[in-house]
């Protein structure tokens, strides 16, 4: 990038959209390439997590989907009352019996009633706690998926307005070449966008930029 | 005569105030002579300063008779005694419910009497409609106040010789800002509220409309902000149960607004640069006062039960009735205004600022939406099926937790995205740092030890927004830097120009900072409970905490019991902590005093369950780390809040001395 003489980008612009297209592949590329190592390294955490879920722990994730039928809003796993640690001492032995969650939840839920499961289950009744706003988020999406969809069908042909930034961009980076550090044309397209933005509010700014326009076109 | 008399007077002059202000407003509005017009929505806003006036002596009195220690008055026995000391006493004014409406009042008249005091600058067809609603919502109000819940009704036989005194849990600093910064919030969405009915009337939603409602809605979050924050920290310094926030029905109530008025400011900025959304802009306010409204009477109706039930009442049938009527205006009006509310310009592309605005206020409704639900959700499955049941934390931090994430998410990519389209090149260039950063946090954690998957997901998202945010203001300074300005000075120039962006990432720093604190309180916060004798000694999290005794402190009002610990790591010691217990003569119910004590980034929790004689105490200790990252990231949103909403006028006196030296700098370049 650093040999590309900034004489010649103001002169052809379009020279230097060129010599970046080597670079412009690459960089998705990286970037996906990094998100999909994250996701892997987060699958393989938990993965590793679900099947080396110790006896203590499984009864802990139980425990902290039940209230605590004693205490000011503490769950069984959290509260340290004799009533809770009966309760876990319960979770451990059906556990240890082979139980689901589902079934001891079911337990505890026969015995104390209802309003003992904290958190709402998967079935019956309650189930619509979990469903209805997971429904109404992915109509929230749909919805915008099908409004952006009409918005953007109705301008298609309608503007398309070139918009007019090489020569501002380019007198810009002829003012810019000494800026050490710094990927110039990059720190430009920045400038311009930045200033566009920012024009709209501030004197200051639109004297520049009218400013590296006349320059730009002279 | 006693203070109450003047009181009531004040409240009953205070109504006809309002009323005669809502009358005049409208007769002005519609008057077809423009000087007549315009003299009467004076005298309408004229009215509109009296019932502040009124209403600042009705708290007069109120305050007055709390200090004389009043005890005729019903209000001022319940809920003040002879020990308590001053600034209780004064602070007992909204410790009840009687109290807190009127503090509603005067706070809504006081809101309303700025609104004057500035309406120069809103658009004079909108002024009347806007006093009109504001003061309808005053005689609401003031209506509940001399009618059922008089705070200066007089016992019927002779004054108590003292008072029942306040609630101990109330008894608390926190009990002096929290909730009149959280009630003040709550009537603060009035203002945008009454600039959209306007609206709806005059059908005139321009840019200057846009303006002024976005002014106040920023004022009004900013409120709120502090209030939600202040209430946290209360729940945390006073409830001892080791944590800030419990997602309890009330706590959720007084969030619903907040996220409603966060998605319209930001779905404003589409319709200020676009033209687009007026319709949903004017939803999300009305949602926000709706909210506020029902917020209310969830926390004084007690239909849902809560830590908040010493605010109890029979005025819940009242609020549900003025809910009902906001929502039955609100609705019509819109039916009758939707034909106007065409957007002015189109959509370009899904990869732009726009479309993160709208994953924004997605994602933003999806989590209202997930909390009312499970707020009301229980009193659903009663009303259907008859029975009982519990929506409790593990519900909203499922469901809440992960569209939390995608919100901090969206907030790290958004601000690199253009308005109208975005070239791909730019923003993968403009990724790059921020999810490099991301992928290193991911990579590390594991390797320190941090092995929950979901925490190193929370982790490393806001490492990404972090890294985005702070990357973005070092390019900005850059800019500026690169216009001749020492660094400093470039980053000071872009705060104190773009007040709205620049206001805008440091909350969004903040809450990205406040996401760390609670990823890190909720998933590595650990617990011990022990009983210790004197001299003995317990380990929690690397540290020792060593015992040594309880002393006991009697006071005139209250016996405080304190245990005195000391926390020793790798051989030194570092602090002293006094957990206690506090027994008012005056009340059954003792009050923990928690021990908090921040060393490095982990708070050391300890509270005072139980003791034995001089020697024994049950103490049960919490280690939640990062927990400091919650204040200050709160602090930051509330300074970023600010910084967007402060007056912009020196900003236009500071541009034009700016503009002028700039002729003999230019030169230089």
């Amino acid at each position: 990038m650093k040999n590309v003489s900034v004489g010649d980008d103001a002169a052809r612009p379009v020279t230097g959209v060129h010599i970046r297209r080597g670079q412009n592949r690459a960089i998705p590329i990286l970037l996906i390439g990094t998100v999909l190592l994250i996701a892997a390294l987060w699958a393989y955490m938990a993965f590793r997590a679900s099947t080396q879920q110790t006896l203590d722990q499984h009864v802990q994730t139980i425990g902290a989907q039940l209230k605590c039928p004693v205490c000011q809003g503490e769950s069984v796993a959290d509260s340290p009352s004799d009533r809770a640690q009966q309760m876990r001492g319960i979770i451990r032995q059906k556990l240890q019996a082979g139980a689901s969650d589902q079934q001891i939840l079911q337990f505890f839920s026969d015995r104390y009633g209802e309003q003992i499961v904290w958190s709402p289950q998967w079935w019956g009744f309650s189930l619509l706690t979990w469903v209805v706003p997971i429904v109404l988020l992915l109509g929230g999406l749909m919805l915008i998926y099908f409004t952006l969809r009409d918005w953007r069908t109705s301008v298609i042909g309608a503007t398309t307005q070139p918009v007019k930034k090489a020569p501002q961009m380019d007198a810009i980076v002829g003012e810019e070449d000494a800026l050490a550090g710094v990927d110039a044309v990059e720190l430009a397209e920045y400038r311009v966008q930045l200033e566009r933005e920012l024009g709209a509010e501030d004197v200051l700014f639109r004297r520049r930029a009218s400013n590296a326009r006349q320059k730009g076109g002279a | 005569m006693y203070f109450s008399d003047l009181g009531t007077i004040a409240l009953i002059l205070a109504l006809g105030f309002a009323v005669l202000a809502m009358l005049v407003a409208i007769i002005g509005s519609t008057h077809r002579t423009p000087t007549l017009s315009l003299a009467l929505v004076a005298s309408a806003k004229r009215s509109v300063l009296m019932v502040a006036l009124c209403l600042f002596l009705a708290s007069f009195a109120l305050v007055a008779s709390f200090l004389t220690h009043d005890f005729g008055v019903r209000y001022v026995s319940d809920h003040s005694s002879l020990s308590m000391p001053w600034y209780y006493t004064t602070s007992a004014f909204y410790g009840g419910q009687e109290g807190s409406l009127l503090y509603w009042g005067v706070m809504l008249s006081v809101f309303s009497a700025i609104f004057v005091f500035t309406s120069r600058r809103a658009s004079a067809t909108l002024v009347p409609y806007v006093i009109v609603t504001l003061m309808a919502i005053e005689t609401f109000l003031l209506i509940v106040l001399t009618s059922i819940s008089n705070p200066f009704v007089r016992l019927a036989g002779a004054a108590p010789a003292n008072g029942a005194g306040l609630n101990p849990v109330l008894m608390d600093p926190g009990m002096l800002v929290h909730p009149p910064t959280l009630l003040m919030g709550y009537m603060s969405f009035s203002i945008p509220f009454a600039f959209a009915i306007a609206a709806l009337v005059t059908g005139k939603l321009d840019s200057e409309w846009l303006r002024s409602i976005r002014r106040w809605t920023l004022a009004a979050w900013s409120i709120q902000t502090a209030g939600l924050v202040l209430g946290a920290w209360w729940a945390y310094h006073v409830l001892g149960w080791g944590g800030y926030w419990g997602w309890d029905p009330v706590e959720n109530a007084a969030l619903l607004p907040w996220l409603t008025a966060t998605a319209f400011l930001h779905s404003t900025m589409v319709q200020e640069r676009r033209g687009m959304l007026k319709v949903w802009n004017l939803f999300l306010v009305i949602a926000s006062f709706a909210l506020s409204i029902f917020g209310t009477f969830i926390v004084r109706s007690g239909i849902i039960s809560s830590v908040h039930s010493f605010a109890y009442s029979a005025i819940g049938p009242f609020f549900l009735v003025f809910l009902g009527l906001i929502i039955a205006v609100s609705t019509g009006l819109f039916l009758y205004r939707l034909p106007k509310l065409k957007p002015e310009q189109e959509f370009n592309s899904v990869v732009s600022r726009e479309g993160v605005f709208l994953l924004n206020n997605l994602l933003l409704i999806g989590i209202m939406f997930a909390t009312l639900w499970g707020t009301i959700f229980p009193l659903l499955s009663v009303a259907i099926r008859k029975q009982t049941m519990t929506v409790g934390p593990p519900f909203y931090n499922k469901v809440n937790g992960p569209l939390f994430i995608l919100l901090i998410l969206a907030m790290g990519i958004g601000p690199l995205l253009a308005w109208r389209r975005t070239a791909l090149r730019a923003l993968w260039r403009n990724l790059c740092i921020p999810a490099l950063l991301a992928a290193l946090c991911a990579v590390i954690l594991p390797l320190v030890g941090i092995t929950d998957v979901v925490a190193n997901i929370g982790f490393s998202v806001c490492a990404f927004t972090l890294g985005a945010i702070l990357y973005e203001l070092w390019r900005g300074t850059l800019v500026r830097h690169a216009h001749g300005e020492p660094y400093p000075v470039a980053l000071y120039m872009l705060f104190n120009r773009y007040r709205q962006r620049y206001g805008g990432y440091i909350v969004h720093l903040g809450l990205a900072l406040l996401a760390c604190g609670v990823i890190g309180s909720h998933f590595f916060q650990q617990q011990k409970d022990v009983v210790l004798k004197s001299g003995q000694e317990t380990t929690i999290a690397g540290n020792r905490l060593v015992y040594y005794g309880n002393i006991d402190d009697k006071q005139s009002d209250a016996e405080i019991i304190t245990s005195q610990v000391q926390i020793w790591r790798d051989g030194h010691l570092q602090q002293y902590i006094y957990p206690g217990r506090t027994f008012y003569h005056a009340s059954d119910q003792p009050v923990s005093q928690i021990s908090i004590t921040s060393i490095g980034l982990n708070d050391f929790y300890v509270v005072l369950e139980d003791f034995k004689g001089p020697g024994q105490a049950t103490l049960r200790i919490f280690v939640n780390p990062l927990t400091t990252l919650v204040w200050y990231g709160g602090l930051l949103m509330l300074i970023g809040g600010i910084t967007c909403w402060w007056p912009e006028r020196r900003k236009a006196v500071s541009s034009q001395r700016a503009a002028r030296p700039a002729p003999a700098k230019e030169v230089l370049v």
